[in-house]
């Protein structure tokens, strides 16, 4: 079992080997865990063959998009005589996502370590953490811990003895899914709207306060420290042998209708359904699971089929019509109203939408006035057919993909669950008249 | 576990000051500037302490009053246009006095579909706050409907200020509330 | 064809093949080969935003479309508006647009020359699909001469990128988001700076409008004239706007190296003096202790007879043309005179984003234009009157000292728009000028640019534009008579006679307008 629970047998924990282990939140806790080698020895290492090691174990983005990152990372030219900045993204806000919560609540030593190591390889002096407002206690545990890394020697003009510089600090959210897209994060950071940014210049030429910026996922952070300390080689064993492009372990959000939520953590390549029944304990008593959205929200949703189907990788998710996501799993079952669970996922999106783009600000908040009324039991059939153009407007047209996130739902749901919608309309008692627009 | 047993951020000692209309009072002085001016050495420019310094504002006034706004945009060299503009971006921000507790309960789907709805209907019952974003007669408590909170392996969860609590049930309400009267 | 140099671009759209500069977005270089891609959100006046999302295009080869004006054109690039994909695209963000829109263009100010009327009318759907209620938010007074109809915003927020960028004086900001965002404004900080006007031209729908202008016209009621704003010595090209002969709006014309897209409200609000009623309509000539309306024969015979073999001085107002301006100063000089103005003033306020665009100090179109045709400036214009002169009093009046100066004229001839109330006792001549709304000719702004502007309503009675009454006066006074009978005949003499405008021709000037000589010299050197 995950946390909250103790370690499922078939799990693999080691980012999460320390949840629930209050001792690992201290310096010197974390420190008798082996703590601040990896930083230590990367002190000593060229920036360039810390980048090609985190190349070589395959480590990928964990916050949805799952781009390599050391490429990422070697996108930052050295010398160009440019201050350099990492920026953290722990705004941890899609809906079924909680993991780097628990990462940074129970070992936030490990991502300013993790920290600490990224802006070294990249060239960066200053590495910015930005959690989301909500979370104030992993925001007073990083805050604790960049401050006893500060207090001993760790971090600042010369960080372990080494002559470099290295600043960690953590930066509020205020309340923005937003904030979350990379680019509308670098905005945030500046003290703006958290509007995302129209892409080029990419933030490794121009990101966080004009300069080249690399910005990295919470999990993607603390994955490094335990790859320098094992080596790529450790780290690409955990993945299926016939898939060598997603590698590592990845931790798991998992919540809703289930009867072990929590975060588990097991290799790429595991099977879905093995995770779904055997780690998390399958459906509520006298329930059946109905629908499954594995990576957070914005990505498909999954018929019961599909995701016992899917093995846990970048990959196999994809070959079942979904993706890995932020590895969020939600899992809905037959005792729910799936049409109002979409409609609450559209009104989601239509508060966090930034206002920028036409098809967003207009079609996300259309999307839920639509859906709510067909919950409502007051829909039609021609709804349905409007929802659907309505989500091809909002796919793929505007500058960031939270418009295609609340399109992605109701395009999945009503492909694979139209029924749901169908019934709701039959049922319906009387009809509105329409409002010409 | 909570922040105020962390000794972290606290709730803001005093609401009963800050209300729309009264004469503003600075809120950076003394310690609160010097806070300030310490968090611009963090930055390369003065507006990236804009979230921190609203932040200060809400935390000893309750919330954000439009003269703070104009305090913030003078002390940070921009216009209290485009700071309200960012205030009203962000929606943890309050634009105007809120109870003195105030009460987020996540009720995005994946919390809904594990009866998020029902313990927002506990909260407006037992605090009296009867709809939601009105503050109860006894200005004690504003429940609102809040996004994703992201704990939601722990449905419900709620915040009440600063505080989060996880595992929140219709039946455990009144008890939490307890502790805030 | 030139081969491609690394500064050329080399591109086709639709069709059309197009060369721009390296860097040029495809919006711009779609311009330049003559095809507009729809868009609101772009204003070649201001940074780019990429929001409307309207000028999406297809690229060949690009799996997504392209946002027109956020894409760089690339060599060999093949450019589709009108495709099938694209134009759904655009079909949908129009029908986005409308949902929350009130569609109510009957009461509308901007109904007519609406970018969201004109694309909808040219691609969008016949009929929306949005059944649910209306968003709805309150009409704001923003101060100025700016209202705002938050139900007509489309959030495009060009005028938020003009505050920011142009004027540097963010007051305005996207306040809250998703569905709910409006534009915003802080209590207090109202759109009084000088240059905040120009967010009325700037949104492209009807959710900005002049205080000013509102429900004085519908936009397909107006006469239009391409023309100079007069208040100034900037020389902001506008376009005058009038309904039944009344001049009802003066909005910035583009101009690049004068006023980019823009012009100050000090200039914009100033034309109600260009409506005065209370006009000289006829040609008066002196009888006893009145005036009395003649024919102008009469009336320029006249002002022969009283200026023979006199000296005269001419007080010229620094609004008149470059044409009546010479011609003034060929009587000057014929008759071994003077000529003197004088220049109302004001605080010079400049544009900040934008190099040397100002509001001017000197609160006239043709300063110097003035100087350059041997005028004088004079804070006492008269004091160069010498006794037993004739004083010619051009479009001036005088008030105070100045007034009683004008004592010591032998003869005074008044060629104006309006009778000086002073003049009403001593003129001996008045003969009527149409005003600059309603004649065309030439100023010279304070860089030496010489601009046309043309008519845009009928001067009163009898009165005559400017140049021709000027130019029958020194014919009258035994002047060589000017041939043809057209302003460009005018400015043709001007330019002969005079070096600075040598080389210039009417036409050539076009409505750009054209640098005088030294200030070429100045300006390349």
């Amino acid at each position: 079992m995950g946390y909250p629970h103790k370690p499922h047998a078939r799990e693999t924990p080691v980012l999460s080997q320390y949840f629930g282990d209050s001792d690992a939140r201290t310096l010197d806790g974390w420190r008798t865990r082996g703590g601040y080698a990896a930083f230590e020895r990367s002190l000593g290492m060229a920036p360039a063959d810390i980048v090609s090691v985190v190349k070589d174990s395959g480590l990928r983005g964990r916050g949805g998009a799952g781009f390599p990152t050391g490429v990422k990372w070697s996108f930052m030219k050295p010398g160009d005589g440019k201050p350099h900045y990492l920026c953290c993204n722990a705004d941890e806000s899609e809906p079924g996502t909680f993991k780097d919560r628990e990462i940074m609540r129970w070992t936030p030593h490990a991502l300013v370590e993790g920290c600490a190591i990224g802006a070294h390889a990249i060239g960066a002096e200053t590495a910015y953490i930005y959690i989301r407002g909500e979370f104030t206690e992993p925001i007073a545990r990083m805050e604790a811990a960049i401050k006893e890394a500060y207090a001993a020697g760790i971090l600042g003009k010369n960080a372990m003895g080494s002559g470099k510089t290295v600043n960690v600090w953590v930066h509020r959210g205020a309340g923005a899914y937003i904030c979350g897209e990379e680019t509308a994060l670098m905005n945030s950071l500046e003290g703006r709207r958290g509007n995302p940014r129209i892409k080029p210049p990419f933030p490794a030429v121009a990101g966080v306060f004009g300069q080249p910026t690399t910005i990295n996922n919470v999990e993607t952070l603390v994955a490094v420290p335990p790859i320098l300390n094992n080596g790529a080689d450790w780290y690409k064993k955990f993945s299926r042998s016939d898939n060598p492009k997603s590698t590592g372990t990845k931790l798991y959000s998992v919540c809703g209708n289930i009867a072990r939520p929590g975060n588990y953590e097991v290799p790429m390549g595991f099977p879905f359904k093995d995770f779904l029944y055997d780690l998390c304990g399958g459906p509520l008593p006298g329930r059946k699971f109905r629908a499954i959205i594995p990576g957070g929200i914005s990505v498909p949703i999954q018929t019961v089929s599909e995701a016992e189907a899917s093995l846990m990788d970048y990959e196999g998710f994809v070959a079942q019509g979904t993706m890995l996501g932020s590895g969020g799993v939600i899992v809905v079952d037959d005792a729910q109203n799936l049409v109002k669970f979409i409609a609450r996922a559209a009104r989601f999106f239509a508060h966090e939408s930034c206002a920028q783009c036409t098809q967003c600000r207009e079609g996300t908040a259309w999307t839920t006035k639509i859906l709510e009324r067909i919950a409502a039991g007051e829909g039609t059939t021609e709804d349905l057919d409007t929802l659907l153009e309505i989500a091809d407007n909002m796919t793929g047209k505007t500058i960031c993909v939270l418009s295609d996130s609340c399109a992605t739902p109701v395009v999945s749901g009503l492909k694979k669950f139209r029924s749901d919608f169908e019934s709701l309309i039959k049922k319906k008692t009387h009809h509105l008249v329409p409002a010409v627009a | 576990m909570s922040i105020r047993e962390m000794g972290g951020v606290e709730a803001p000692a005093d609401t009963s000051h800050g209300r729309h209309g009264e004469p503003h009072q600075p809120v950076f002085v003394g310690t609160r500037k010097q806070e300030l001016d310490e968090l611009l050495t963090r930055y390369p420019s003065k507006m990236a302490a804009l979230l921190p310094a609203l932040w200060m504002v809400q935390h000893d006034r309750g919330w954000v009053s439009e003269d703070a706004m104009a305090e913030v945009a003078g002390l940070l060299d921009l216009t209290p246009a485009y700071v309200k503009g960012v205030v009203t971006f962000y929606t943890m921000y309050h634009q105007h006095p809120v109870g003195t507790y105030f009460v987020q309960v996540c009720t995005t789907s994946p919390c809904q579909v594990c009866g998020a709805e029902e313990v927002v209907e506990a909260f407006l019952r037992h605090t009296g706050c009867q709809e939601l974003g009105v503050t109860s007669p006894d200005d004690k408590f504003t429940v609102i409907e809040v996004e994703c909170l992201g704990a939601c392996g722990f449905a419900t969860p709620v915040m009440v200020n600063e505080d989060f609590i996880e595992s929140v049930t219709p039946e455990g309400v009144a008890e939490l509330l307890s502790r805030y009267k | 064809m030139t081969s491609p140099s690394a500064q050329t671009v080399n591109l086709t759209i639709e069709g059309r093949p197009v060369s721009v500069p390296a860097g040029t977005s495809i919006l711009e270089a779609a311009k330049a080969a003559g095809v507009l891609i729809p868009h609101y959100c772009y204003h070649p006046g201001l940074p780019v935003a990429g929001v409307c999302r309207m000028c999406l295009v297809d690229v060949e080869k690009a799996p997504k479309l392209a946002p027109a004006c956020a894409t760089s054109v690339a060599e060999g690039q093949v450019v589709r508006v009108h495709t099938e994909k694209a134009l759904v695209a655009r079909q949908g963000v129009l029908e986005m647009l409308l949902i929350n829109h009130p569609l109510d263009c009957p009461i509308c100010d901007q109904a007519g020359e609406c970018e969201l009327q004109d694309y909808t009318y040219q691609e969008g759907r016949a009929e929306g699909r949005y059944r649910e209620p209306k968003r709805f938010n309150p009409v704001e007074d923003f101060g100025g001469d700016v209202i705002y109809v938050a139900n007509r915003c489309i959030l495009c927020t060009r005028c938020v990128r003009f505050m920011d960028d142009v004027v540097h004086h963010p007051i305005l900001n996207v306040s809250e988001r998703g569905d709910r965002a409006v534009i915003g404004k802080f209590e207090g900080e109202d759109m009084t700076h000088p240059w905040a006007g120009n967010v009325i031209e700037l949104c492209p729908v009807g959710a900005l409008l002049s205080k000013d202008a509102l429900n004085k016209a519908r936009a397909w009621e107006l006469d239009r004239a391409a023309s100079v704003c007069p208040n100034c010595s900037q020389g902001c090209n506008v376009m005058m706007e009038a309904r039944d002969n009344t001049i009802v709006r003066m909005r910035p014309r583009p101009n690049e190296e004068v006023n980019k897209y823009f012009m100050c409200d000090h200039g914009r609000l100033n034309y109600r003096w260009l409506n005065r009623r209370d006009r000289v309509d006829v040609p008066m000539v002196r009888q006893g202790a009145t005036l009395a309306g003649c024919d102008w024969d009469r009336a320029l015979a006249e002002a022969a007879r009283i200026a023979a073999g006199k000296r005269v001085f001419v007080l010229a107002s620094p609004m008149l043309s470059n044409e009546a301006l010479f011609l003034l100063s060929e009587i000057v000089r014929r008759s071994g005179g003077a000529g003197a103005f004088r220049v109302a003033t004001g605080p010079e306020s400049p544009l900040a984003g934008v190099e040397d665009l100002a509001l001017r100090a000197d609160r006239a179109a043709n300063v110097k234009g003035a100087e350059l045709l041997g005028f004088v400036r004079r804070e006492r214009p008269l004091e160069g009157l010498g006794a037993g002169d004739v004083l010619l009093v051009a479009d001036e009046e005088l008030v105070g000292e100045d007034a009683s100066g004008a004592a010591k004229a032998g003869a005074t001839i008044v060629v104006g728009t309006t009778l000086p109330f002073w003049a009403r006792h001593t003129a001996a001549v008045v003969l009527p000028i149409a005003n600059m709304s309603e004649e065309e000719g030439t100023f010279t702004n304070i860089r030496g640019r010489v601009q046309r502007y043309t008519q845009v309503k009928a001067a009163p009675g009898f009165a005559r534009p400017s140049w021709f009454v000027v130019a029958d006066l020194m014919t009258a006074l035994g002047g060589t008579p000017i041939t043809g009978g057209l302003p460009s005949d005018v400015f043709a003499a001007l330019s002969a006679a005079r070096p600075e405008f040598a080389g210039m021709s009417y036409d050539g000037l076009g409505m750009r307008g054209a640098m005088i000589a030294g200030a070429m010299a100045e300006a390349s050197a």
